[in-house]
């Protein structure tokens, strides 16, 4: 058995994980990186069929902007001095959202203005509440970045002399602010749109956390990577290597060793030992809690805050290459809302039935000749365990895809089956096998009440139930998506830093 | 000016803002501290589906031809088999002096009977693997499995109910699995099987096929001979006009066969005009012609080992592992499935890319079951 000291081990490279290892091994320490999959990545990865690279879950990354109109993430890429080498492409257009039931269409624009006008024109009388929402965007904004920058003890003053509206809403969910700004109904619902990219309806989704995102959405408009999620993930890693950092792919975790109720190193799949005062998991608490740690020695607490999540979001994603263009299957949009109603409730509720034919659908040319689309559907709750066996299981992966193709063509119009050349499906048993995620859960916790965005993070500190253990990732405090994992990658990281400089002292 | 608030007037929603941690505080104080669930029924299922190797022993072996037969494994450990789909492939890790090889084979039983699989093998010249499978696997014997795995199969969305499979000698076996399964053969409207093989004594499994025939007038076999001359059977090779006789409009073609036979049949197609989509191959490796019979050396790394063994310009770079006892992650052989994906840090080498990631190929990974050297090379192997 081989004994190796490192100043952080980092468990799982995700989108966290490898933003967190980077940015500490740019700081000097010694790092150790391991990946239990043969490649980094986790989700944001990609795969081949035929002549089509699909990226494996990303439909929009949000939180980008350009070089003269950064963002958060963009700001990201620079400090970690990698932004010159992703190319991203900015998509044309916020959402088009269709429902089924009464064959509803509204294309939303990039940009404030343009976005509020089309709102206007869809939903004359909408524009005075859209304009309040904005400045209530705005001021959110701010105070986030002033909480962050606070390191979760705000000053009281401070918060209410510049902040005040953002203390105000900031309790409350985006429906009930929205509603509460006399915004229209119907343009409520279609500002809420975005609702199944967090996971919780509208009544549920904290206006903070809404209200974030879209507004980047809107202000700075949507990105994808020009080459893949796995072109990025392989360019962080290899930076993290390319600085003196240590990566195992290949490489589980099987248990996390403690004493006193501190980290003291790791045991590996392979019966490899390595010894540490700090980890980042980016992975699910269930698993660390459950599986890695004793359970003599996980706190009461820990297990307490663990049982009483409920994970968010499964998802089945259909990947289909087709041999027309864009323009030849006459769409032109590159992100896709499909529900049955725009009432988020209710579509919620129906997405506990895997069959909803709800989804969200990202389009986009691969070649001169070819697209690529992704239709990702949804499931909430435990539906899926109770319908799928062994036995039945291709046959419902069957069914899922020609109910989601299906419910695509009918709202576009557009025959989708004849164009497709190559066709690949992931279930929540794909998932899990790649991930281990309990359920095969891609969207971490459920966000609602207790476990929304704000309380996650005024929290966190007291969270660190055992000290030198940290969660980064989809199932961390800035909950799941691309943006929120890579920038809470970089944010546990610096609190590890922080908590290694105290010890210091 | 009016107040802005949300609920009953702005203090008590700022206080309700300040109070979110405490709330959170008392939810957990409230909620039991048992043992944390870690898995669900979609980890167990999805660990049946994908186990991580399968201890498999052979219980039942059927010389089919001269030089073919087939070997029935049965799972030592677990219930059942993984259920697959008709059309996918096993990858047997065969030991060998000390040697561990990996190969890929189609699985040519039903997908609806799970108790075993069965693979069938053809003897080929010079074949390490084949020719100790043919000489020296006995009933008892005991392999690791890896899989199932593959894209060789029937979608509903993307394939015509109209199929035709096209089949050269040994390329016979993912077809077996096919036209036993029931739900395959319920999807579909019409189903023509070309056969192609040298001889009536190499057509493998004949007498099942014709059985299977002869209970399901959906199915039409063509057998077509090419070193014999019958009444009853097609002559020649598998050509334009012997697949223009059954019509080619919307009808999805499966191939797999022997390499030639996929050069010749993708000619055919193109001039057919018939799309991608319709076109799918059994997986296959391309062997380049103007290969070089020169030594070189390659040096692996992996992790924190460095060793250097011989290798040849005539061989894959996975073949010369395979030679030197080096323990490869390999599946497939054929450079589809990247399971061997690693990082070239020195040399030059001749290398089919396509299914490398895009990322990867700028990276300099390649696929070392699909590389030659042509100098010598020094790759990033990615295992233990």
């Amino acid at each position: 058995m081989e004994n190796k000291e490192y100043d952080v081990i980092v468990i799982g490279s995700g989108n966290a994980g490898l933003v967190s290892a980077l940015t500490l091994q740019k700081k000097g320490k010694k790092v150790l990186l391991l990946e239990k999959g043969r490649v980094v990545g986790g989700l944001a990865s990609s795969f081949i069929r035929g002549r089509f690279e699909f990226d494996t879950s990303l439909h929009q990354l949000c939180e980008f902007g350009t070089k003269e109109d950064s963002d958060a993430v963009y700001d990201l890429f620079s400090r970690l001095e990698i932004v010159d080498k992703i190319s991203v492409e900015a998509l044309p257009e916020t959402f088009a959202v269709y429902t089924l039931e009464h064959k509803e269409k509204y294309v939303m624009p990039v940009g404030k203005d343009a976005f509020l006008l089309k709102m206007e024109e869809y939903v004359p009388g909408s524009t005075k509440s859209m304009e309040e929402f904005f400045s209530l965007c705005e001021e959110t904004k701010a105070a986030l970045s002033y909480l962050n920058e606070s390191k979760g003890h705000p000053e009281t003053e401070v918060l209410m002399e510049k902040y005040p509206h953002f203390m105000v809403v900031a309790p409350y969910s985006i429906e009930k602010v929205l509603k509460k700004i006399d915004m229209p109904l119907k343009a409520q619902e279609i500002l809420c749109s975005y609702w199944s990219y967090l996971g919780s309806p509208a009544s549920k989704l904290s206006f903070i956390h809404y209200a974030s995102m879209v507004y980047s959405y809107i202000t700075k408009g949507p990105v994808i990577f020009k080459k893949s999620s796995h072109a990025i993930s392989l360019l962080l890693s290899e930076e993290f290597v390319k600085n003196g950092g240590t990566l195992k792919c290949l490489t589980g975790v099987k248990e996390i060793l403690t004493q006193n109720n501190e980290v003291i190193g790791v045991v590996t799949d392979s019966n490899e030992k390595f010894l540490t005062r700090h980890i980042l998991a980016n992975l699910s608490p269930n698993v660390v809690y459950g599986q890695l740690i004793q359970n003599d020695f996980v706190p009461d607490k820990a297990k307490s805050l663990t049982n009483l999540r409920n994970f968010g979001a499964r998802g089945v994603s259909v990947y289909l290459g087709l041999n027309k263009t864009m323009k030849e299957l006459g769409l032109e949009n590159s992100t896709y809302f499909v529900y049955h109603s725009l009432d988020s409730d209710r579509e919620f509720k129906r997405m506990h039935d895997i069959f909803s034919g709800n989804l969200a659908a990202t389009l986009k040319n691969t070649s001169p000749d070819t697209s690529s689309l992704v239709l990702t559907n949804l499931i909430f709750g435990d539906a899926f365990d109770k319908l799928v066996t062994k036995e039945n299981y291709f046959e419902i992966k069957e069914k899922l895809a020609e109910s989601l193709v299906s419910s695509f063509e009918k709202v576009t119009g557009v025959n989708i089956h004849d164009a497709i050349e190559e066709i690949e499906v992931a279930t929540p048993v794909t998932f899990a096998r790649y991930t281990g995620h309990p359920e095969g859960v891609i969207y971490g916790y459920l966000a609602t009440s207790h476990d929304n965005l704000l309380p996650r993070i005024m929290n966190e500190e007291n969270e660190v139930f055992i000290k030198g253990l940290r969660f980064c990732g989809g199932f961390g405090s800035r909950l799941s998506g691309y943006s929120s994992t890579y920038i809470n990658g970089e944010m546990e990281a610096l609190k590890t830093l922080g908590e290694m400089e105290n010890e210091r002292v | 000016m009016k107040e802005f608030k949300i609920g009953m007037n702005a203090k008590l929603d700022m206080l309700k803002f300040k109070n979110l941690g405490e709330e959170r505080e008392k939810e957990i104080e409230k909620s039991a501290s048992t043992s944390v669930k870690d898995s669900s029924l979609t980890n167990t299922l999805a660990g049946i589906l994908h186990p991580k190797g399968i201890k498999v022993q052979v219980f039942h072996i059927v010389k089919e031809t001269e030089d073919t037969k087939s070997f029935y494994l049965k799972p030592v450990k677990l219930e059942s088999m993984p259920p697959f789909l008709a059309g996918q492939y096993v990858t047997l890790a065969v030991t060998i002096d000390g040697r561990t090889y990996k190969r890929p084979y189609s699985i040519s039983s039903s997908p609806n009977s799970l108790e075993m699989y069965r693979i069938t093998v053809k003897k080929e010249k010079n074949g390490i693997v084949s020719t100790y499978l043919f000489h020296e696997c006995e009933v008892g014997s005991t392999f690791n499995l890896l899989g199932p795995f593959g894209h060789f199969t029937y979608q509903p969305l993307r394939d015509s109910k109209d199929v035709v499979f096209l089949a050269g000698g040994s390329g016979i076996t993912p077809f077996m699995a096919f036209l036993q399964n029931q739900k395959f053969l319920e999807k579909i409207h019409s189903l023509t099987l070309f056969y192609g093989a040298k001889s009536e004594f190499d057509l493998i499994f004949k007498k099942e096929i014709d059985e299977i025939c002869s209970k399901n007038k959906k199915i039409k076999v063509i057998y077509v001979l090419s070193e014999q001359k019958r009444s009853d059977y097609a002559y020649g090779f598998i050509d334009e006009e012997k697949i223009l006789q059954v019509g080619v409009e919307n009808k999805s073609f499966f191939v797999s066969g022997p390499i030639k036979m996929y050069f010749s049949l993708n000619e055919i197609f193109k001039k057919l005009d018939i799309p991608n989509k319709f076109i799918r191959h059994e997986i296959f490796r391309e062997i380049p012609e103007d290969l070089v019979e020169q030594n070189f050396q390659l040096t692996i790394k992996m992790n924190d080992k460095t060793l250097t063994i011989p290798c040849n310009g005539k061989e894959t770079l996975l073949q010369s592992m395979e030679k030197g006892r080096v323990k490869t992650l390999a599946h497939c052989t054929v450079g589809e499935c990247g399971f061997c994906r690693s990082k070239l840090l020195s040399g030059e080498v001749k290398t089919e890319d396509s299914c490398v990631h895009e990322a990867d190929k700028e990276a300099h990974y390649i696929h070392p079951c699909v590389t030659y050297p042509l100098s010598d090379v020094t790759i990033e192997v990615p295992i233990k």
